[in-house]
């Protein structure tokens, strides 16, 4: 284990182990494919790029790669990809700087921070909503999977917590949203899924019981910042009971939700 | 009569100048022996590591209101969506020991042994609002976390779930890339009407961990 976190400078003792190292596993890596599976090179083409000590805008830079420096792409932290050059240098440089730089074919890298542009091809989504389950607090939090721009499943798992019972439920939704290149992109959606409830244990004649239920929803997803979306959300819900009616429940949900 | 030749032979060259490529155009195209198969590698965001999740365990002590301080253990995972926010689930739990009343009157239990246990779950929003770097020695830096950090879950102790909110701060330290000491405190609200009446408790947990990026 490395207990050193992030060195100034660099050390010639652990310069030379590298070296070693690296010589070592040239030898083993013989073959073109490995090295270039592992190995990823950029060239800067701007005057400068600036190596942050740790991955953060705040901390302070430490040293400057210059126009024509290659640099190896070691790993990405949010928006920060940590670096290393020729001389063991290893310092974090913003993603949207790495993305001016060019690869081996000489190709600026397909690099940026996630904006809006993101937001629209996204894949997969995640978050939790709070809201109000027919006047109980309900608490909830979702996965959902774009498989085409405007088509999406998404599966719910919540609790609701209520004066007189206390509930668990999970469903499984198709979300279309009709406009996906809005910022403010309205959807519905349609789906079933499985709710139990369980009676307050100060009440002593209930009995716990487990409904399906099947719901229809609208709501709109808003596009914050970066990764991060708001979303409110309306749902009917019809909860199928043993008894002689069904019984209708409406949901409101808020809730806070990041893409990838 | 110099100037005039000179005049003459310029334009002669110039326009020599401006034929030739013409004349080129005209000529059949050269035949193209190698077509060049460069392969474009792309570097996406999938072929660099990534290490936005952040998983650990943490025990401390928790102090149940009406019951005494105990020990707690939980599991937590968080993912880093930009450098200041991340999204955190944590799941603890941890065992109710007898009320004061209870020990006092000496009397039968209020709780089954069961109903004792306190688990909770929430899921937070983090805040790093203090990031900063602190040095040991002369040449050893280490990134911390100073966070801000609140959300809501469930807590189901004595019989029931009750829905939880949590708030508190936390202090994280990264010994190298991906392995951070965190220290949390948290204070988890209820409503409980466990004793007949319904009130607010708070529940405040201080706990200390190990957590691993990947």
């Amino acid at each position: 284990m490395d207990m050193t976190g992030h060195q100034y400078g660099n050390d010639p003792s652990n310069l030379s182990l590298i070296k070693a190292l690296l010589i070592v596993l040239a030898g083993l890596c013989t073959t073109d494919s490995l090295a270039t599976e592992a190995d990823f090179r950029s060239t800067v083409v701007e005057p400068y790029i600036e190596m942050h000590t740790q991955a953060g805008r705040g901390y302070p830079v430490f040293y400057v790669a210059e126009r024509g420096e290659s640099v190896q792409l070691l790993k990405q932290r949010t928006d920060w990809i940590k670096v290393g050059n020729s001389r063991g240098i290893e310092g974090w440089v913003h993603v949207d700087e790495i993305g001016r730089t060019l690869d081996q074919a000489g190709e600026p890298l397909k690099l940026t921070s996630p904006g809006l542009n993101s937001f629209h091809r996204r894949r997969w989504e995640f978050g939790f909503m709070l809201g109000d389950y027919q006047d109980t607090d309900s608490l909830s939090s979702y996965v959902g999977w774009h498989f085409t721009r405007n088509l999406s499943v998404e599966v719910t798992a919540g609790e609701t917590f209520g004066d007189f019972s206390d509930g668990r439920q999970a469903s499984a939704n198709l979300v279309h949203q009709m406009f996906p290149y809005w910022r403010y992109s309205p959807f519905i959606s349609i789906g079933g899924g499985i709710r139990q409830t369980n009676p307050r244990s100060t009440l002593v004649t209930a009995e716990d019981r487990e409904d399906y239920t099947a719901g229809i929803g609208a709501g709109i997803r808003i596009h914050l910042t970066r990764r991060l979306i708001l979303r409110l959300q309306y749902k009917h819900n019809v909860v199928l009971t043993d008894r002689d009616d069904d019984e209708e429940v409406t949901e409101w949900n808020i809730g806070l939700s990041a893409f990838y | 009569m110099e100037y005039w030749t000179q005049r003459f032979l310029l334009t002669t060259v110039c326009l020599c100048g401006l034929t030739t490529p013409a004349l080129a155009q005209q000529m059949p195209p050269s035949i193209e022996v190698i077509t060049p198969e460069v392969e474009r590698r792309e570097i996406t965001r999938a072929a660099i590591d990534t290490e936005d999740f952040e998983i650990g365990v943490s025990a401390g002590l928790i102090s149940i209101q009406d019951f005494k301080a105990e020990t707690t253990v939980g599991l937590r995972a968080a993912w880093h969506v930009t450098e200041d926010f991340f999204f955190e689930a944590y799941y603890g739990s941890s065992q109710g020991d007898q009320t004061s009343y209870e020990q006092l009157s000496g009397g039968a239990p209020l709780f089954t042994e069961e109903e004792r246990d306190y688990q909770f779950y929430t899921l937070s929003l983090g805040w790093v609002v203090l990031p900063g770097e602190i040095f040991i020695l002369d040449r050893y830096a280490f990134k911390s976390d100073f966070y801000l950090i609140g959300g809501a879950g469930s807590t189901e102790f004595l019989g029931d779930s009750w829905f939880t909110v949590s708030i508190g701060a936390g202090y994280r330290l990264l010994l190298n890339d991906w392995i951070a000491l965190r220290i949390d405190v948290r204070d988890h609200l209820f409503d409980r009407d466990a004793f007949g009446v319904e009130e607010t408790t708070n529940n405040i947990e201080v706990t200390t961990g190990l957590t691993f990026y990947f």
